[in-house]
């Protein structure tokens, strides 16, 4: 999943947790003010963020819901415990979108009508006007009588190819679109829109009102509406008309609006059994109905036929009307059992139809209405149970023959009947403060060094009390818990990973501002986003990175009008990659610029008194170009709002060398410059030399460490105080660890009469130290010291050991 | 040009986006008598299906287009 995505869902769930908060904490003082303006802010930002992606229904909920806080807040509406119950909804409604996109990264088309109905009903909470004036579109509909759809309009051969589909089982479903006025600001092509209609069998573009004259037309208003017939399902058309659910309406095509007897391939029968088809499935459910409701359900449907009936006339399609009536009012009195009226019923519509006129059956249904309805319910009364059945015929078709009825009415409210908690696995990231994490690791830590001390007791249950089964028992114990251990410390470093992007997406926007800024064309690549490392690493970078780049920028790389002058591409590009290398991440920033000239920065450094004169003819190009970390140094000669005030490298340098990492910079003149970060994986763990001296261990992290080496004691050159040797053709400076820390003992010489040199980085030179002895290498986790002890320079903290003792780890930078 | 306006005809071509309906409008309101020829048109914006509907001009060339042509020649052809 698209990280912003899963940002945005993860921040979704903790706003709808808090919107949910702040509507209970207004039902306990629903006038506070303060509680309001968060609750808007939420929902706003909520609204704001689902922006960013195409999840229309989303948006629409959460838009209804902020312009209701609106309100709310500008005091237009009192805040009261219905309005609280809608928005819970609505937020509940939100929660099982989001989990939705969780799990499947889109939104299905069946969620737009339900989240225009819940926009909708937070929209009736507003006052009148406010409703009116918002959404003129959706109040026309709601108050629009029972349409039929304008049928007649359909020219033949689409009419009975839809009629043909009907016959086949599909349904046909009419789609009125009326986009809004202003849909072409939107980028909305509504013929194109209605040309890619699923499986469209007709459509049509008209205009609902005649069309102004040339000189008045408005280019840019959308005047027409197209009304389309398609075979698609409810669900298809929903989808494809997803941004739109407000400007479309849907209404299933009864196959009796589709036949017209006039065209004299109407087959009754067969419609009649299209509609009884349907029919059980909807009887079965109702059996159960009571009398009085079934009593009443049928006086709704005669009372629907008699409205059908007083319609008025439109002689293409009277007939089929008519003959929708018939076939419900002759169910009817089927399902009354009543032979009487059925002959009867036979005759008056015989007659409607040869004379073209629909008073008379509206005579007679208006006439033996109550007989219908008396004798239904006494045949109920008779035969309760399955025999109450009957009624199903004509409930299916009172359901399809009004459509656009599908609106359930206003003061019923909404029941989405669904809570939040409801939706399984809906949260699969926790968030967790730091310092539980923290102080995970640190147990995990001691039991690495609890773990350390079994091979001593294993060893201790051989030598000392000579049980060597039980040293291999131990021993074995031993392997198992190293492996748990390392597991646990493996899966806790994983928690703690985060992606460099985190601190790489910040760039593309960091660059283009700056080369805007500075006239220069810059193309920023970037590689290698996914490398991974520990929260604090990635945090602590984005500061030296941002120097590093915007030094780039402002020095590095050239203007336009200079690159083309060097017979370079106009446009410069700027790399920044990073890369995992062993337990190291590396990062490498690289432009095209100008490069960095050695003789410029020498003679800066040297004017700036960083370097003396024997140093300003010792060092070599590569070292002087390294000279742009040293504090102080500016290169740039005007100081510019970017850079230039030559605070720049020396604070990357520090900042780099804090998280134990490295910082070195590469420069052809004239072709570029490229500098390299190198930082631990993590700093929960550190590899230390452990050494000896004077017979105590010490530990010296090996980022320090350059090589060790056995001088003997003839090699060694005394100049004045210090110690000289020279080891691979370079003279190194020499210092005893005793003295460094104080120890009054000299280095102690091996049989063959050499010393132990440690040759240690400190501060870009290499240093050697004298020591008694070396041991192993190992990964300690290290404390930094507490209380007193903090202000020991010496020593940058200390770690345990597997058998329990002390080490004490160097700080290496402060003792040479 | 996605619109080719000839000195009495305008040849509609490939597809013809929104921004060229406001020309057309104009084109349209000098030339009360221009033919409209839309055989090579394989998409137009509504704007402009809107301004042809305002303005009723001869069709000279229907779109070879099948679908579309249907579509349009149920929009312009002057009902009976």
């Amino acid at each position: 999943m698209n990280p912003l995505l899963d940002q945005f869902l993860s921040e979704s769930r903790e706003f709808s947790q808090g919107i949910a908060a702040k509507l209970m904490q207004l039902e306990d003082a629903p006038s506070d003010q303060g509680v309001i303006n968060e609750l808007f802010r939420l929902v706003h930002t909520l609204k704001g963020n689902s922006g960013l992606f195409s999840f229309p229904d989303l948006t629409r909920v959460l838009h209804a819901g902020e312009d209701l806080l609106g309100l709310v807040r500008n005091g237009q509406i009192v805040y009261s415990s219905p309005l609280a119950d809608r928005l819970l909804e609505a937020i509940d409604l939100v929660m099982a979108m989001c989990a939705e996109i969780e799990a499947t990264e889109q939104i299905g088309g069946s969620w737009a009508q339900e989240a225009v109905r819940m926009a909708e009903s937070l929209r009736e909470l507003m006052p009148a006007v406010e409703a009116e004036a918002k959404t003129p579109v959706r109040t026309a509909a709601l108050s629009a009588p029972v349409e039929l759809p304008p049928l007649a309009e359909i020219p033949e051969a689409a009419r009975l190819e839809a009629l043909r589909q009907c016959h086949d089982g599909e349904t046909v479903h009419w789609v009125c679109y009326a986009p809004a006025p202003d849909c072409f600001f939107q980028g909305d092509d509504p013929l194109y829109s209605a040309r890619q209609t699923p499986r469209l069998l007709w459509g049509s573009a008209t205009s609902s009102q005649s069309l102004p004259s040339l000189a008045e037309l408005d280019t840019y208003r959308c005047l027409l509406e197209f009304h389309l017939l398609s075979t698609a399902s409810r669900e298809e058309l929903d989808e494809h008309f997803r941004y739109v659910p407000d400007q479309v309406r849907i209404t299933q095509v009864n196959p009796l609006w589709l036949a017209d007897p006039e065209a004299a391939l109407m087959d009754s029968e067969a419609v009649n059994a299209v509609a009884a088809e349907s029919a059980p499935q909807t009887g079965a459910a109702k059996s159960a109905q009571s009398v009085e409701e079934q009593v009443a359900a049928l006086d709704a449907i005669l009372t629907a036929q008699l409205e059908i009936l007083r319609l008025e006339d439109h002689p293409n399609w009277f007939a089929g009307r008519l003959k929708a009536v018939a076939t419900v009012l002759r169910n009817v009195t089927r399902a009354a059992g009543d032979r009487g009226t059925a002959s009867e019923l036979e005759a008056v519509l015989a007659e409607c139809l040869a004379t073209g006129q629909g008073s008379l059956l509206l005579l007679w249904l208006e006439a033996s209405r109550e007989q219908l309805i008396a004798g239904h319910a006494a045949q109920l009364a008779a035969a309760p149970g399955p025999g109450a059945t009957p009624s199903q015929g004509t409930e299916e078709a009172d359901a399809t023959s009004q459509p656009g009825v599908a609106k359930p009415p206003a003061d019923e409210g909404i029941k989405f009947g669904r809570r939040a908690e409801d939706v399984p696995g809906a949260q699969r990231s926790i968030k967790v403060d730091q310092a539980k994490i923290d102080r995970l690791m640190n147990l995990i830590g001691e039991l690495v060094v609890s773990k350390n001390a079994l091979p001593y007791l294993a060893q201790r249950a051989e030598t000392q009390f000579g049980v060597r089964e039980l040293s291999r028992e131990i021993k074995g114990e031993y392997s198992t818990i190293n492996r748990i251990a390392d597991e646990m410390q493996d899966a806790i470093m994983q928690v703690r990973m985060m992606a460099v992007s985190f601190v790489f997406q910040r760039f593309p926007r960091l660059v283009r501002d700056i080369s805007r800024k500075l006239g220069k064309e810059v193309q920023l690549v970037l590689e290698g986003e996914q490398t991974e490392a520990d929260k604090n690493i990635i945090e602590s970078l984005a500061d030296p990175l941002i120097h590093i780049v915007r030094n780039s920028l402002d020095h590095g790389l050239e203007t336009p009008e200079i690159r083309r002058a060097r017979g370079k591409p106009e446009t410069g590009t700027l790399t920044i990659r990073a890369a995992q290398e062993g337990d190291r991440v590396l990062i490498g920033i690289t432009d095209d610029g100008k490069g960095i000239d050695p003789a410029i920065i020498k003679r800066k450094a040297y004017q700036k008194g960083l370097i003396d004169e024997a140093a300003l003819e010792r060092i070599d190009d590569r070292e002087a170009v390294n000279l742009i970390f040293a504090a102080g140094l500016s290169t740039a000669e005007v100081v510019s709002d970017l850079s230039g005030r030559g605070v720049g490298m020396d604070v990357v340098r520090s900042a780099v060398e804090k998280l134990n990492g490295a910082v070195t910079v590469e420069s052809r003149l004239g072709k570029g410059t490229t500098i390299r970060i190198s930082l631990p994986l993590s700093m929960a763990v550190t590899q230390v030399m452990i050494i000896e001296s004077d017979g105590q261990l010490f530990g010296v992290p090996m980022d320090n460490v350059v090589e060790t080496v056995r001088v003997p004691r003839r090699s060694l050159h005394h100049i004045k105080q210090s110690m000289t040797a020279v080891l691979r053709g370079r003279t190194v400076p020499l210092k005893a660890l005793n003295s460094l820390l104080g120890i009054p003992a000299s280095p102690k010489l091996n049989s063959d009469d050499e010393f132990a040199v440690l040759l240690v980085q400190a501060g870009g030179e290499v240093v050697g130290l004298l020591v008694d002895g070396f041991k192993e290498t190992a990964g300690l986790i290290q404390k930094p010291f507490g209380g007193i002890l903090s202000g020991l320079s010496a020593f940058s903290g200390s770690a345990l050991m597997g058998d329990g003792s002390v080490l004490m780890i160097l700080n290496i930078r402060e003792i040479v | 040009m996605p619109i080719e306006f000839k000195r009495n005809r305008a040849v509609f071509h490939d597809v013809v986006g929104v921004e060229e309906a406001e020309g057309l409008l104009e084109w349209l309101q000098s030339k009360p008598a221009a033919k409209i020829d839309l055989a090579p048109c394989r998409h137009l914006h509504t704007a402009n299906l809107q301004v042809l509907m305002a303005s009723s001009p001869a069709v000279s060339a229907w779109p070879e287009n099948p679908e579309l042509r249907a579509w349009l020649e149920a929009a312009l052809k002057p009902r009976s």
